[in-house]
């Protein structure tokens, strides 16, 4: 993979660095940069006032990257990005791995302008000019050696379409076609020793016969006879010539035949196993988000290809491994075991099968045009809205709420029944209330307004008397869990602050010591230790 | 507790910022690989029941509420299409926009909680995306991650302040006033599959990432995390911040369980349910009533409960 030899590189160029500068500097991976952080306390503070004294208008927002250039990370940058497996890469891959090493958009824009600048476009097409030079070498080394003409075309386009991989299969064919030179060669030798003597053996009965005419010139029919002889013997030759160059030639068309069916099966193979090593890889879950474009190519049913959810781990190194994050040294995250069905799935979608109980949904819009409809209610305000800056808002609110409130409740409560605490409100919930008017300057979730409280859908019944003083006794007593949240009503709890580092969990009102005795009612014979862990139990509040 | 049962793969739920008991379900067919998607709209009274449900081409990987509307609901669709319903409207009448501009899976949505009037989509093709409910088109794009961009959450504080969270493994703070991201937090080596905001401090973030931890950043101090939270035994898939309890984080992983934290403690785990039986992909805490928690996942379950007890009790 590309980036992890020039990841080498990062680390040799810090290495370096660090050896070569006295002081230690922020490494990577290990964010400890003492120059930023002296100056950040200061810049914080300054932003922190200033934040606070003007809220979204603000120029200098703390959200907001207010570290000076580190000149050590940018010539760490610019030896990275010098490094010539980096050059081959897209310029957004090139980026990401900086921003994931800890550099500032600043420190990279300026590392970008340092390095001589490559155009993206020729960076792409770099390394598609390198594959076709392989692929054309190929077939013209082919073309060299083969003695026979009538192959070349063949092997050289399946050739060059596996020039890749052309140790296996230059040897196949350079096997191929020694095969086919040495059955050449066998024709001939077999046609000189058949064939040569024939003739030769034609000639020396010719030549016997010829010194027996001359005895006897007068016998010109067998001459004729000889000749004809000869003839048929000469004509059986050549047709003996015809009949093995024909079989030279029957057996060199299958020859070529049979390796044009092996060149194919070949690639049959290969796209399966490319397939499967693909599929195992997401078995293990090595992929995130999505597969390699190949695969969805393939697919040619009419769906825009997989999704896969991702597992842990890092992306399997495909040809767009350079595209994903390719982690360093440290240990992969174990993936998760994912279901057998999803495995079952994936091993259909795998195969091309489209799961069968996928309907054909059309969930366009009916009337894209549909106006908006006008909110019917007003946004309520939100529990972490101390009122700051809603102040405005709530005023508002408050009329609106008030109009609201009812039918909202009246909505509520003919699905509760008026006495039914619905189950999800039980026990341990704070619904939060205001009854004093001094606790108005935080708002609450529900309201807004003070000194009247919004009915909500929930009304605290009346606490029973209490069977138990001890045990009242000991419900009111603050607990000392680290999460502390007062079960304690409005005066107490003012009047007892435990750690409560949250200044709204003061202020949040609590029917709870009525709901949670009325829980706590049915079984009087609770002592005052169970009942203690009950409400510490109900303490682990959110 | 009770629960609900879905018929496809669960993938996330969110409480109404409107009615306490009111939530919506996303889920997809075949686990979100390949099928159908609904949106379930569910009521807690007396029991779990469903009000209505919306059927999709393609899975729902995530839902929104409007905060200015109370019937109006977005959902994330796997073919990169938003789909805006309207709840007071029947279903026929359903959904009332469909905004396609994503090449690939929208995968988050989130509505802006303080000027109320804009959401933003998370897309598996790098980008996210700013919409308004009354724009058929969106208003901006934010195309800077290198890779699937899997969450974007609003600051509760600041209108224009955004965070995205992305397999590139890097998050990023933008202002939709700037051109480009204003922060980038290489938060974790691997993955970051969410991101949440502190809603009681707005400075801190917390991210969930492939490498099981939950990492907690205060923006000033970018360099070194506040805290890391382990105890998840595989990926962390979601990370809610408590709207009631300025440290409480609620996540849910795909080792089924989910877990509530306090990051201010140095036994930072308060609370672990496991009452799924397969991967938890969603989780919700209500803003509305305090210490409900809602979570589903690849079990087909929805389970509504309050912290502290047993979501699978009766």
């Amino acid at each position: 993979m590309q980036l992890t030899s020039a990841e080498e590189g990062w680390r040799s160029t810090i290495a370096m660095a660090t050896q070569s500068d006295a002081p230690p500097n922020s490494i990577h991976g290990k964010p400890l940069n003492p120059g930023s952080q002296v100056t950040e306390p200061t810049v914080d503070d300054g932003q922190n006032a200033k934040a606070e004294t003007k809220k979204e208008s603000s120029p200098t927002s703390v959200f907001v990257n207010s570290e000076p250039i580190r000149e050590e990370q940018v010539q760490n940058a610019v030896k990275f990005l010098s490094h010539p497996n980096v050059r081959g890469s897209p310029v957004i891959y090139r980026r990401s791995f900086l921003e994931r090493k800890g550099l500032t958009k600043e420190e990279i824009d300026e590392a970008f302008r340092r390095v001589p600048d490559q155009t993206p476009a020729a960076t792409t097409t770099q390394p598609v000019a390198t594959s076709q030079d392989g692929q054309i070498k190929a077939p013209s080394n082919i073309q060299q050696q083969a003695p026979i003409q009538t192959l070349q075309p063949a092997p050289a386009g399946s050739i060059s379409k596996i020039g890749r991989f052309s140790c296996f299969h230059w040897s196949h064919a350079l096997l191929a076609v020694g095969f086919l030179a040495v059955s050449g060669a066998g024709t001939a030798v077999f046609f000189k020793k058949s064939v040569i003597p024939r003739l030769k053996s034609w000639i020396r009965k010719v030549v016997l016969e010829e010194e027996g005419l001359q005895k006897k010139y007068k016998v010109k029919p067998s001459l004729a006879e000889e000749a004809a002889a000869a003839a048929k013997a000469a004509a059986a030759a050549a047709a003996d010539v015809a009949q093995t160059s024909q079989e030279m030639l029957i057996s060199k068309t299958e020859e070529k035949r049979r390796f044009e069916e092996l060149i194919s099966m070949i690639n049959v193979q290969l796209r399966e196993m490319k397939l499967m090593s693909n599929a195992i890889d997401k078995l293990e879950g090595r992929t995130h988000g999505r597969i390699p474009m190949e695969e969805q190519d393939d697919h040619r049913v009419s769906w825009t290809g997989l999704r896969q959810p991702y597992a842990n781990g890092k992306v399997d190194a495909d040809s767009r491994s350079v595209r994903s994050s390719s982690p360093s040294a440290s240990v992969e995250p174990s993936v998760a075991p994912h279901p057998k069905s999803y495995m079952e799935i994936m091993a259909m979608i795998q195969r091309g099968e489209k799961p069968s109980n996928i309907r054909e949904i059309n969930d366009a819009p009916p009337n894209p045009n549909q106006p908006v409809p006008l909110p019917r209610l007003a946004p309520r305000p939100k529990p972490w809205d101390v009122g700051q800056v809603q102040s405005t808002l709530t005023n508002v609110i408050q009329s609106q709420e008030s109009s609201n409130g009812v039918s909202h409740e009246s909505k509520d409560n003919q699905l509760n029944g008026d006495d039914v605490v619905p189950w999800w409100q039980r026990k341990n919930v704070r619904i939060t209330e205001i009854d004093t008017g001094d606790e108005q300057k935080f708002g609450s979730s529900n309201v807004v307004s003070n000194a009247r409280p919004v009915q909500r859908s929930w009304v605290p019944p009346q606490p029973p008397p209490v069977a138990m003083p001890e045990a009242a006794a000991a419900i009111r007593q603050p607990k000392k869990s680290l999460l502390q949240k007062d079960q304690l009503t409005d005066e107490q709890s003012l009047a007892r602050s435990a750690d409560v580092n949250d200044e709204l969990q003061r202020i949040t009102k609590l029917s709870e010591s009525g709901g949670a005795v009325e829980v706590n009612g049915g079984s009087s014979g609770l002592n005052s230790s169970e009942i203690q862990k009950e409400e510490n139990n109900s303490h682990l509040e959110m | 507790m009770p629960v609900f049962k879905t018929p496809f793969n669960g993938y996330s739920v969110k409480f109404s910022p409107f009615y306490e008991s009111q939530l919506a379900v996303a889920t997809s067919q075949n686990f979100g690989i390949l099928g159908n998607g609904r949106l379930h709209v569910l009521q807690l009274n007396p029991t779990i029941t469903e009000i209505t449900s919306f059927d999709t081409a393609d899975g729902v990987y995530d839902l929104c509420w409007s905060e200015s509307h109370d019937s109006l609901l977005i959902a994330a669709v796997a073919d990169g299409s938003l789909k805006i319903y309207d709840l007071s409207l029947p279903p026929t009448s359903n959904p009332i926009r469909s905004l396609h501009e994503h090449a690939r899976e929208a995968h988050g949505v989130d509505f802006n909680t303080v000027r109320k009037d804009s959401f933003l989509s998370a897309s598996w093709d790098d980008t996210v995306k700013l919409w308004t409910v009354d724009r058929p088109t969106s208003v901006r794009t934010f195309k800077e991650h290198a890779y699937c961009v899997y969450s974007a959450a609003w600051n509760p504080r600041h209108a224009d302040v955004f965070a995205s969270a992305s397999g590139d493994c890097t998050v990023r703070i933008w202002d939709v006033r700037e051109p480009g991201s204003t922060m980038i937090l290489p938060a974790h080596e691997f993955e970051i599959l969410s991101c949440d905001w502190n809603k009681y401090d707005d400075c801190i973030i917390a991210t969930a990432s492939v490498d099981k931890s939950i990492k907690v950043w205060d923006v000033r101090n970018y360099r070194v995390p506040v805290a890391v939270l382990n105890g998840h035994g595989y990926a962390v898939r979601k990370v809610k911040f408590s709207p009631h309890k300025m440290s409480a984080i609620a996540s849910c992983s795909y080792d089924m369980t989910v877990c509530l934290w306090d990051y201010m403690v140095e036994d930072a785990l308060i609370g672990r349910y496991d009452h799924h039986t397969e991967f938890a992909v969603g989780v919700d805490i209500s803003v509305l009533v305090e210490g409900l928690l809602a979570s589903t996942g690849w079990d087909e379950l929805v389970y509504v409960w309050q912290h502290g007890m047993d979501p699978r009790a009766p």
